[in-house]
């Protein structure tokens, strides 16, 4: 049932995080005094630096770990990551770049017909689950792909993933049930 | 019973007697077994006749050593942890379940939970008390009880999101699948809560006819069932001409007014509520509606289609404009004499300008207004211009029109640089937006992906060194920052350092220790000799909610009868001190008239007055017949309250009696005082004429 061929649903990538090692200690307080565009927090231990070019925020901890935020795409997250690493090495650290890895990636769908919730966790019993006391929104977790998928009444979908592989993989392979569960529109 | 083979004679017919224990040879007679070890339950004739089975009933969760230690103490010493966990769960379970008057069945089927959860090691790490919690709320959804998780984060005073999640988890490991909740089951919960009297029943079935119609109308996708509830109930009251406003509703249903209104407004839209309340007992409407977010989302996308066609317009508009623009300027090329100075400069400017004007004819709305500005600009000056090449033509003097042209550069400079750098954001945002290419970022991830783990050397390709430098602040301003830095955070400094010499000092008396950080405060417990301190320190202490009226709750226990005035619009939580928090709610949800069941509850609070129930309901009892506004209901209630009451009663000494009764009386007094201040209608005067 790969209906998904007729129109191509649009995927959008909003949010991409990334962690790197620098490979040496970083002092925090140098960081917060010579950069522009920085928060330091003492009470947490971090500092949070923000970049322009690719719209990121990252969060740099004395250790030497970096954890990179609000890229849209992985190719994005990875030239950002690179340019943080290189401004702390402007700083005076002997930055090395290290260990670079995509940690999550958020996206959005949006489906061209409405879902009814309740239908649908009925069908997808453990794998699916659905609280609206909680969180308007169904929630369906794929194992395999590690990926987890929110469902909302309109027919709207979040969807995030290890990877922006992942995320299509899980959409393709939700959208058949999706489809069953579906509620015919009125105009 | 084997069957053995006899043998002296051979004969396989062998009787077995329990009794004496001992198997025989029917053949011969020999004997072949004496003393059987027989397992059979013995009994045991103990004082007064009574027999009893002889033995001990055996856990069977895990080994726990012989019960009978020495003396045969029947205490929870040295049961192993496990037993002890589960104890403890069980009579956390028994407490708060009782709380929400769930039956034996329900609290057995939530041990039973809480046993598999600890089996399964899903406990550590996670306080027992939300465990419990979430064990409860799965049986309660198992088995339809209208109970909801507000409820319980209520009683408990936790966030209810941390005992969803809790909850969920629970019931992902242990496969159980709860039912999707229904608004329906709480439907006759919360009607009894309005207090609709003998119509409780109608008032309900209408409002589950509502719920049942708002569900067709795709109304409680997402929402909270709480919310749909009250709606329903609200509207089924203003049918059945109950006057209950939106405060009642909400303070039984436990949803903000904003949410209850917009449920309202909601099913406002929908064709069922055109219909008159008679049509809609009868007729059910075949059409159903859309989600109403959907609905929403449908306006928002038309608006923006509206206003995106509009653009275009505009945009065709202006294209015809820049036609004409083109013309004029070519014209005046032509014709236009040497400039001279500062002016050139402008000359040169212009063409590089006007040909990215010419390219971003087809933008987006987002150029909308300064299209607009320009088109309004262009046709003013165009207008000049024309008049200008007219009278340049017939021989004018250069010099004023060289000061139109001074003009029409700057603005058609400042014109396109305001068009330049949207463009460039646009384009910027049109990677990100357009639909994925997956394929391309996968291949293109690969590449990288080769940097992985072996390159530390950072690659420089791509990074501008100039930007970057920007990130950096040079000396001067490092010393600027610093210091309003230091200013700020002195606090913060003085504090570390002041840590750090303790630390040290601690550490040459050999006395440092690591400190773990305590995460939660331990409440002190109140103590308090009377009801009135008890209460006066808890105010002290936390301030509950605004809707009480602190002073009132101050007097409680002084005043007499008369300082009872001010107390009807605290109703809900006026009761703090109570611990019993079922009673509370029964408190602020009852808006009848109703002594008896009041001072049923007071009774229960304030144990000063327990021992002189049954005096007071004495005369209650024969005045309730008296009192109009009491219901037959009511007056069913205390028959039964005063008979436990009324026993200790009578064992009382007599000579006592008299004494007590005035006495009883004055206490009476001051219970009822209570029970006005909480939030009474006027049943103060009728008190006051009985006693």
């Amino acid at each position: 049932m790969d209906s998904s061929n007729d129109e191509a649903l649009d995927i959008i990538v909003t949010n991409v995080v990334a962690t790197f090692r620098t490979r040496c200690h970083l002092n925090l307080r140098t960081i917060a005094l010579e950069g522009t565009n920085v928060i330091y927090k003492p009470e947490v231990g971090k500092v949070l630096m923000k970049l322009r070019k690719p719209m990121i925020t990252a969060s740099i901890w004395s250790s030497g770990k970096i954890i990179c935020t609000g890229a849209t795409s992985e190719d994005e997250a990875k030239l950002g990551a690179r340019r943080l690493a290189r401004c702390l090495q402007k700083l005076g650290f002997k930055v090395r770049f290290s260990a670079f890895k995509v940690v999550n990636v958020l996206a959005v769908c949006s489906m061209p017909f409405a879902v009814h919730l309740i239908d649908f966790t009925k069908n997808n019993r453990p794998i699916a689950s659905y609280e609206p006391e909680l969180h308007p929104a169904a929630t369906y977790r794929i194992k395999n792909l590690k990926a987890t998928i929110q469902v909302f009444s309109t027919g709207s979908l979040t969807v995030t993933g290890p990877n922006v592989q992942n995320v299509a993989t899980a959409v393709e392979q939700v959208y058949p049930l999706l489809f069953e569960c579906q509620k015919p529109l009125h105009k | 019973m084997s069957s053995r083979v006899c043998q002296t004679c051979g004969g396989t017919d062998i009787d077995v007697d329990q009794a004496r224990g001992s198997a025989v040879c029917t053949g011969c007679g020999s004997v072949l077994e004496d003393n059987i070890i027989v397992s059979e339950v013995q009994f045991v004739e103990g004082s007064g006749g009574v027999s009893s089975a002889v033995g001990q009933f055996v856990s069977a969760d895990g080994p726990v050593k012989a019960p009978l230690l020495g003396s045969g103490f029947h205490t929870s010493v040295g049961k192993e942890s496990r037993a002890q966990t589960l104890q403890n769960g069980k009579r956390q379970i028994q407490q708060l379940g009782s709380q929400l008057q769930l039956n034996q069945h329900c609290l057995d089927t939530a041990f039973n939970f809480f046993k598999m959860v600890v089996n399964k090691h899903l406990t550590r790490g996670r306080k027992t008390e939300h465990v419990i919690a979430a064990c409860l709320y799965l049986v309660c959804r198992t088995e339809g009880t209208p109970h909801m998780l507000l409820d319980l984060s209520d009683l408990l005073q936790v966030n209810v999101y941390i005992l969803g999640k809790t909850f969920l988890l629970l019931a992902r490991e242990l496969c159980i699948n709860a039912p999707a909740i229904d608004p329906c089951l709480y439907i006759p919960r919360f009607a009894h809560m309005l207090e609709f009297g003998v119509k409780t029943h109608e008032v309900s079935m209408t409002a589950l006819r509502l719920v049942q119609r708002m569900k067709r109308d795709w109304m409680h996708t997402g929402r909270r069932p709480s919310g749909l509830c009250g709606a329903a109930l609200l509207v089924a009251a203003r049918m059945h001409k109950f006057r209950r406003t939106v405060k009642d509703v909400i303070s039984v249903v436990k949803v903000c007014q904003n949410t209850l209104r917009k449920r309202l407004t909601e099913f406002e839209d929908t064709p069922t509520s055109q219909l008159t309340i008679d049509e809609f007992m009868r007729v059910d409407l075949e059409q159903e509606c859309d989600p109403p977010s959907f609905i929403a989302a449908q306006h928002k996308a038309k608006m923006q289609q509206l206003e995106q066609e509009l653009a275009k317009k505009l945009d065709e508009v202006e294209g015809e404009i820049s036609c004409y623009k083109d013309e004029i300027e070519n014209e005046l090329e032509k014709s236009r004499p040497k400039l001279r100075g500062i002016y050139a400069a402008y000359a040169k400017q212009i063409d590089p300008d006007d040909v990215e004007v010419l390219s971003t004819a087809t933008e987006p709305e987002e150029l909308v207004v300064e299209d607009a500005e320009l088109q309004a600009a262009t046709q003013h000056l165009t207008q000049d211009f024309l008049c200008q090449v007219i009278q340049e033509e017939e021989g004018q003097d250069k010099k004023t029109d060289d000061n139109e042209h001074e003009l029409v550069p700057e603005k058609e400079d400042t014109g396109p640089q305001r068009q330049v750098p949207p463009l460039a954001i646009i384009l910027g945002k049109l990677p990100r937006s357009a639909s994925l290419d997956l394929q391309q970022t996968f291949q293109a991830f690969n590449k990288s992906g080769t940097e992985w783990s072996a390159i530390l050397e950072l690659d420089l390709d791509g990074i501008d060194d100039q930007e970057i430098d920007k990130y950096i602040l040079n000396e001067k301003e490092v010393q600027v920052k610093t210091e309003l830095w230091m200013k700020e955070n002195a606090e913060y400094l003085k504090e570390q350092r002041e840590k750090e010499e303790r630390i040290r000092k601690e550490k040459e008396q050999g006395m440092y220790k690591e400190k773990k950080k305590t995460k939660s405060k331990k409440r002190e417990q109140i103590e308090a000799s009377t009801a009135s301190e008890a209460i006066e320190k808890m105010l002290e202490k936390k301030r509950i909610s605004n809707k009480i009226n602190y002073d009132v709750l101050r007097d409680l226990n002084r005043g007499g009868v008369g300082s009872g005035g001010g107390g009807s619009p605290s109703r809900a939580s006026s009761d703090p001190p109570h611990p019993n928090t079922s009673t509370r709610k029964r408190l602020s949800r009852s808006r009848r008239k109703d002594p008896q069941r009041k001072a049923h509850e007071v009774n229960q609070d304030l144990a000063t007055c327990s021992h002189l129930a049954g005096h007071c309901f004495t005369p209650q009892v024969e005045n309730s017949v008296t009192m109009t506004t009491q219901t037959t209901q009511a007056a069913a209630d205390p028959p039964t309250v005063p008979e436990p009451e009324t026993s200790p009663a009578p064992t009382r000494p007599p000579p006592n009696v008299e004494e007590d009764e005035e006495e009883d009386e004055e206490m009476e007094e001051e219970c009822v005082s209570a029970l006005q201040l909480v939030g009474d209608y006027g049943c103060e005067m009728e008190e006051e004429d009985i006693f």
